[in-house]
């Protein structure tokens, strides 16, 4: 028998209790992997955005939700000789219906950024005209088609194409004009920021450096305003900021509980087998190895929890991607390091949940341990 | 001339913040192969003397010295119990969850060894004693007297030089008393350990070469 084996039998004398322990922990678990991975993935999304357009700089004001800048800015923005291509771009959020809000952005017509767009059934829409373009899933979830109209904050809009986009965000996105959202948003003259495709590097100039010469020339050009990397702007826009907040508050509240509940399972069992302790004392264990014992079995509850809370985790961003609410904002795919780090917690709940029960049993006197009923 | 195995020097054992003093000033000396009994009335402190001597518990005063050195301060309480002393106990205090070969091998964990030679010795202690037929059943599948058979291949696990018992026929019928003792005393004679048993049966106290006799928490006798 393996010392291993021994924590298994004493884990398992107890099957329901373990069980329902192991559901706790697996629940705490599976809420990290689900809503750290859909934050995650979130981020990843918006990555995927930036890189999918060809755009290399965002040029926003400080605040990412302002629609604050000025849109004339454009003209000066395209005079800096590292600049080839720069358009506005209004980002929103709407409710398409009472019950599907979407991601809303504002291009012009001719924006470079159409280039990560594959349409399906329809064009381009048309500057001036209360026209739209939807994601491909986004149509599928509203049922709609080329030629159909969507009410947006009580005006009419008139389908003009269906897109495959690069990413879950532009799926499940609505593309307008910009003129148009600047009127539903009272904001005429004002965009969020600029995306910029950068001219190729020089020769013998690094990738890295380049871009930093070229965020300076810009923000030099246009004071005030901001020319950050598109991969920055990506990973530290408030949108991804929020969602990683309340993915890690929501998961260590969820946590907390787990280990609680690993914690009131190692202690009930050190209680009940106070004179099993006594036992093992008396015939030769050490504190240190009785301790071992019991931070052992909790280390296994946290260890097996995690496998549980993993399997949970995926089903339920499965669930969440077939969601119209949260359909274009997440993405099943989890990485090895999200679902290694999710051990790690899981086994680091184990610990602390194990130590102070481990500690008091590795102090019980034999003597008092073996009198106990 | 060489030290005692054990020897006792005034020991004193009180609870309760000293309200109830269960050894009042015990000495003696106990030489290795010794075959001793210690009896008396409930309460008289025999178990508190076995479980002093045996390093389960520490005195109030006095102390109590291993081949010349003192438990608890030169001897390591957990070392001296894990590979100097076999515990038996009346109540078996076996393992519930654990199949006979499986408690035999819990001291052996305590020790050193891979599991594989753990149970090749678990398997012979047990065979030894007539289980080889038992040695998958769980306590509860056991007689009582199989229980205290399996308690003693326990006790005997990590080669003792001593073995305490504590009332270690209180639990069984006369005809596995008799068994049990004749296993205990068989081994003392045929590994030369030192054997102490506590017990308030006469037959059993007379039948020892050395018998002790404590009340009120002194040595009588």
């Amino acid at each position: 028998m393996s010392f291993a084996g021994f924590a298994w039998k004493n884990l398992w004398r107890r099957r329901l209790r373990t069980l329902l322990t192991l559901c706790g922990i697996g629940m705490a678990i599976g809420a990290f992997v689900a809503l750290v991975g859909f934050s995650r993935s979130f981020e990843m999304e918006w990555q995927r955005l930036y890189s999918s357009s060809g755009t290399d700089i965002a040029v926003v004001d400080k605040n990412f939700m302002n629609t604050s800048v000025n849109q004339s800015l454009q003209e000066k923005l395209r005079t800096v000789p590292v600049v080839d291509k720069a358009d506005p771009m209004i980002f929103n959020i709407m409710d398409v219906t009472p019950d599907v809000n979407a991601l809303v952005f504002g291009w012009l017509d001719d924006s470079y950024e159409f280039s990560s767009l594959t349409f399906i059934s329809g064009g381009r829409f048309h500057n001036g005209k209360p026209e739209i373009i939807l994601g491909e899933m986004l149509a599928r979830n509203l049922n709609k088609k080329v030629g159909d109209s969507i009410d947006l904050q009580g005006s009419s809009f008139t389908i003009a194409g269906i897109y495959h986009g690069g990413t879950a965000l532009e799926a499940g996105a609505v593309i307008m004009p910009i003129d148009q959202l600047q009127q539903l948003s009272s904001l005429q003259g004002k965009v969020s920021g600029f995306h910029v495709r950068l001219r190729p590097a020089p020769a013998g100039e690094s990738p890295e450096h380049y871009l930093k010469r070229a965020q300076a020339e810009i923000e030099a050009a246009l004071p005030g305003l901001n020319a950050q990397a598109a991969a920055d702007r990506a990973s530290n826009n408030q949108f991804v900021g929020l969602a990683h907040a309340v993915a890690w508050g929501t998961s260590c509240i969820a946590l907390l509980m787990g280990i609680l509940g690993i914690a009131n399972t190692m202690a009930m069992s050190v209680f009940e087998r106070t004179r099993e302790i006594g036992i093992l004392r008396a015939i030769g264990w050490k504190a240190w190895r009785v301790l071992l014992l019991i931070q052992l079995e909790a280390t296994v509850l946290g260890f097996v929890g995690g496998f549980i809370g993993i399997a949970f985790g995926w089903v339920a961003l499965r669930l969440l991607s077939t969601l119209p609410q949260t359909a274009s904002v997440v993405s099943t795919s989890l990485s090895w390091v999200h679902l290694l780090e999710a051990l790690a917690i899981s086994i680091l709940s184990g610990l602390i949940a194990g130590a102070y029960p481990a500690w008091r049993g590795s102090h019980l006197s034999p003597v008092e341990a073996l009198r106990h009923d | 001339m060489t030290s005692p195995q054990l020897e006792v020097r005034n020991l004193r054992k009180s609870y309760d913040d000293g309200r109830i003093e269960a050894l009042r000033g015990v000495s003696l000396t106990i030489n290795a192969g010794e075959y001793i009994a210690i009896s008396g009335a409930s309460g008289s402190g025999k178990s508190t003397l076995l479980q002093l001597l045996g390093g389960l518990d520490t005195p109030t005063s006095g102390e109590v010295l291993f081949e010349g050195s003192a438990l608890g301060n030169a001897i390591n309480l957990d070392e001296y119990r894990a590979h100097r002393i076999g515990f038996i106990f009346q109540a078996f205090y076996l393992l519930p969850t654990l199949r006979a070969i499986d408690n035999v091998q819990v001291p052996m964990m305590a020790v050193s060894g891979n599991s594989f030679s753990r149970a090749e010795r678990a398997e012979a202690l047990l065979s030894e004693l007539g289980l080889d037929h038992r040695l998958n059943q769980f306590p509860n599948e056991l007689s009582a007297g199989e229980r205290q058979r399996v308690a003693i291949a326990r006790a005997l696990a990590n080669h003792p030089s001593i073995l305490l018992a504590d009332e270690p026929t209180g639990n069984l019928d006369s005809v596995n008393s008799g068994r049990i003792m004749e296993i205990l005393t068989g081994i003392q004679k045929k590994r030369g350990m030192t054997l102490i048993i506590v017990t308030h049966e006469n037959d059993i106290a007379n039948a020892a070469p050395r018998h002790i006799r404590i009340r009120d928490g002194r040595i009588e006798s």
